[in-house]
């Protein structure tokens, strides 16, 4: 051999063992039944580029492995990565599998003579090396009539460079093109779901797919349903009907991943699939709210009142209360329970009131949700820091709330009902406080309540109203609890004064939403308006005193009024108005980016998992599981370990695609965690309040799903 | 015939081959069999009411049965809760022919070999009883109350994979359904997916 073509010879065996080192196989019984073998579609790693590896089995005649799902026998074939830090590898894509009728009803998903397994190899940006070495552990269960589990260690070792060449395109178009589609477009097919007893229905409308004769559904069922064997109910020239039918106990269930599987005949070579997934921004299916019982609703609204006073943002205001019940103490027993009750009806009169607005504008199509619908409106928070801001200065003495004369007259004939009338509207304050605290029971009682009829509405915010209510009633019914309340004196006006420090901190925090809605500018101008307010305050306090002479107070009434008119014209109508709203990029820190419904897709197509953070600047939850569990130098490098994906979802201005995906979530509020493990699998909703231990207890099973796959 | 009578019998043959199709589900009462030891010996559902009773689908040749008996799992189960008062039942319903099918003495021979502690070791091959079921793995496991209802139909337990070293680290449904059971309290894993070889049914 001439030394050139010696060379040559020695190139070619090199890149012949560089694109398939070793293809280690199974041996039973002096038989090969398994050959495997790692391919890359690519003759070199260029860094930062993805490209795909193919595990290649190759199985002895009549002896198959299985799909991602198994079907009643088997198990699916399982691949473990060994790759360097930086290197982030997608899902399995699974071909198409063939189904298998064995005696006894017994179907399986798998795969005969071939397969390729392929999966997308993400590489650093930066690779110092010449060549990299790829290995993976695969697992694999192999059946005739017999089954004997594989596994092998196949290795693959690809030069890194700066440019590349397709390499094995055959194989990898074959397969490629036995890869199931993404569900088309409403135009070509439509998917529903329904459950009837225990079966899943899904009903597909689509011409198209009904020319096909053999059709099929093979399900990706979750981790603990245990499901039947589908089949065709009815099959017309535009509809077909296939039944799910599910054997465990998931009565919730109310969709189901999938392939629709359609051909000329079945298991032929021509086989084609459409992916029905259960992710919320793509699927065509709905996930239903938990159809539990109307009355277990109604109680968790009832126990989600009593807790909602607890809530920081309602606390100052039951302080107040309490306080007056202390004041009260030495009055006669109906007088307090007649406050006790006013103050209730209050409670009742803003729910009530609230109930028939959301209806309102539900039955008008709008997206409606709780906390978020008034928070996200800057307007309604600047209103709300103004009555925080005017019940402070009355708490310091600045002046005295007493109703118009006019009015006082015309509505009350007693002085009793004064207090009465009081005690009305600090119940409509307590409530209006309260309404951003969306607490877990809440959660799910409004979630509930907002996919129902209005009567159900209602029912459920006369619940929340009856629990937050009941404190009071039962204090006022029992004045013999308030006796063990001190004694009145002048501790009481420190009491008062030190509560309107804690309408103030309130008021701060009510500024920072306002800042983060629309920047600093925003909150500056919002805050010369409260300054305004203070000072029409302070002079309602200072001069319109009852001694002073009626052309006096009506002359400072006009004052005060013209200020606060003229100053809401100025800063409101004009400068705050035209703040911008601020942008959610400049808030992102550290490795979170901003969600988008597509941006969520995109990650998810690429095979990565993602975990969506949904929160708000208003929401005080949010920023505790934020500060304390999302980052976390633990729970950030297990997210960094795993490679998931971290998008942050703000709906500080109500973002009406986020209000969209809360509601799929049947959530009427953030926070919302979800963690998607990829494309076919369903989304992991995690609980309101985070834990460390928790996140990263789900984020490994996630990462074990996933590996598993 | 009497074109009444065919009728009856006709729709309660289709009867019979729906019913089939369907597994009964867990919380239904279980099937009644009658099923040959490997002494010929036959045991019955009904002799047995009264006492919870445990059937386990069974295949010596398979390696997700021989995962449990070759770590002595399956033994120490079958022996600490015989030992309770619980009846263990293994049956083999596969065909004659297919793998995993015993003669009566391949099933005396086994039961010594691998120490095996089951009340009765049963042969169904002609897998009636087993179809009766909806009985599609080995091992599956099935459990059925005092008073004749099926309480438990599933794996043996959590991790679906042919490794013995995984079964310290799994959940054991069985043993978890069966302590709750024998403790009067409720079950609170009723239904799992099993996993396993597949039962090699006779062709019909």
């Amino acid at each position: 051999m001439r030394p050139v073509s010696r060379i040559a010879a020695f190139l070619v065996a090199w890149s012949l063992l560089a694109l398939a080192s070793q293809s280690p196989g199974q041996v039973y019984q002096g038989k090969e039944l398994v050959k495997a073998e790692l391919l890359a579609d690519t003759s070199a790693i260029v860094p930062g580029k993805p490209f795909t590896v193919g595990l290649l089995l190759r199985m002895a005649p009549h002896w198959h492995t299985y799909w991602a799902f198994s079907g009643d026998a088997g198990l699916p074939t399982e691949l473990k990565w060994k790759l360097p830090s930086g290197w982030k590898v997608g899902e399995i894509e699974w071909p198409i599998p063939l189904k298998t009728i064995d005696p006894g009803d017994i179907e399986t998903y798998g795969y005969e003579n071939e397969v390729l397994l392929m999966q997308e190899i993400t590489p650093p940006r930066k690779l110092d090396d010449s060549t990299v070495k790829l290995a993976a552990e695969a697992n694999w269960l192999v059946c005739e009539k017999i089954c004997i589990p594989g596994s092998a260690t196949p290795q693959l070792e690809l030069p890194i460079s700066t440019t590349s060449q397709p390499a094995n395109s055959e194989l990898f178009a074959r397969y490629r093109h036995l890869l199931p589609q993404n569900w088309p477009g409403s135009n070509v097919a439509s998917a529903s779901w329904s459950r009837v007893g225990r079966d899943l229905r899904l009903k597909i409308t689509s011409e198209s797919l009904a020319k096909y004769p053999a059709l099929d559904f093979f399900p990706l069922p979750g981790p603990d349903v245990v499901v039947g064997h589908p089949t065709i109910e009815s099959h017309n020239t535009n509809e077909v009907i296939l039944r799910v039918p599910i054997e465990s106990s998931e009565k919730n269930l109310a969709s189901m991943a999938g392939l629709v599987v359609f051909s000329q005949q079945a298991n032929s070579e021509d086989r084609a699939a459409w992916r029905i997934s259960v992710a919320p921004t793509i699927s065509a299916a709905k996930a239903a709210p938990p159809a539990r019982g109307i009355f277990t609703f109604l109680f968790f609204g009832f126990l989600g009142g009593i807790i909602l006073n607890l809530m920081p943002c309602v606390l100052p205001v039951i302080s107040l209360k309490i306080f007056g019940f202390i004041q009260q103490a030495g009055q006669s027993r109906r007088k307090i329970l007649r406050s006790g009750i006013a103050f209730t009806v209050g409670i009742f009169a803003w729910f009530v009131g609230l109930a028939l607005l959301l209806v309102a504008l539900k039955s008008g199509g709008r997206d409606v949700t709780w906390g978020g619908f008034q928070f996200t409106n800057a307007y309604f928070v600047l209103a709300l820091s103004v009555i925080v801001l005017v019940f402070a200065l009355n708490l310091f003495g600045v002046f005295e709330i007493s109703l118009p004369q006019g009015m006082t007259r015309g509505l009350l004939s007693t002085t009793e009902r004064k207090d009465d009338l009081g005690s009305f509207f600090q119940g409509v304050f307590a409530t209006v406080l309260a309404t951003p605290c969306t607490a877990p029971f809440l959660g799910t009682a409004l979630g509930f309540a907002f996919s129902q009829s209005v009567v159900v509405i209602l029912a459920m915010f006369f619940a929340i109203a009856a629990g937050m209510s009941a404190p009071y009633l039962l204090l006022s019914a029992q004045p013999a609890w308030l006796r063990f309340l001190p004694q009145p004196g002048a501790w009481m006006l420190h009491v008062k004064q030190f509560m309107g420090f804690l309408l103030l901190a309130t008021l701060l925090f009510l500024l920072y939403v306002l800042g983060a809605q629309r920047g600093l500018e925003g909150a500056i101008w919002a805050s010369c308006f409260l300054l305004v307010i203070s000072i029409a305050c302070w002079m309602k306090g200072a001069f319109v005193l009852p001694t002073a002479s009626a052309a006096k107070r009506a002359v400072v009434f006009v004052l005060m009024f013209a200020l606060i008119v003229g100053s809401g014209i100025y800063f409101i109508g004009g400068k705050f108005r035209s703040s911008n709203l601020a942008l959610t990029d400049s808030r992102l820190r550290g490795d979170w980016q901003a969600f988008t419904p597509e941006r969520l897709q995109a990650e998810l197509d690429q095979g990565h998992s993602v975990f969506v953070d949904f929160t708000a600047a208003w929401c005080i939850t949010c920023k505790f599981n934020e500060a304390n569990v999302l980052e976390n130098s633990e729970v950030r490098e297990a997210f960094r370990r795993h490679a998931i994906v971290k998008l942050k979802a703000d709906w500080t201005n109500g973002d009406p695609a986020i209000t969209k995906l809360l509601q799929q979530f049947g959530r009427p509020g953030v926070p919302l965690y979800v963690l998607y493990p990829g494309k076919n699998e369903e989304p992991i909703v995690f609980p309101e309040v985070l834990t460390k231990g928790m996140v990263l207890e789900k984020l490994q099973t996630a990462a074990s799903r996933v590996a598993a796959q | 015939m009497n074109k009444k009578v065919t009728l009856t019998v006709f729709t309660s043959l289709i009867a019979t081959a729906i019913f089939a199709l369907e597994p009964p589900p867990v919380g239904s009462a279980a099937p009644d069999f009658s099923l040959p030891d490997a002494k010929g010996q036959e045991h019955s559902l009904a002799q047995y009411k009264g006492k919870y009773v445990v059937l386990e689908w069974f295949n010596p040749e398979c390696p997700f049965v021989k995962k449990h008996y070759g770590s002595d799992n399956m033994q120490k189960l079958q022996k600490e809760y015989t030992d309770k008062g619980v009846v263990w039942l293994t049956i083999d319903s596969n065909a004659p022919g297919t793998e995993g099918n015993l003669t009566p003495e391949q099933a005396q021979k086994i039961t010594t070999s691998w120490k095996t502690h089951e009340t009765a070791l049963l042969l169904d091959p002609d897998g009636k009883v087993g179809q009766a079921y909806g009985s599609k793995n080995t091992p599956n496991m099935v459990i059925i109350s005092p008073d004749g209802k099926i309480v438990y139909h599933g794996a043996i337990d959590s991790k679906a994979t042919p490794n013995p070293a995984d079964i310290p680290s799994s959940t054991n449904y069985v043993k978890a359904a069966l302590d709750q059971s024998l403790a009067g309290k409720s079950i609170s894993t009723p239904q799992t997916k099993p996993y396993g070889c597949s039962v090699k049914y006779k062709s019909s």
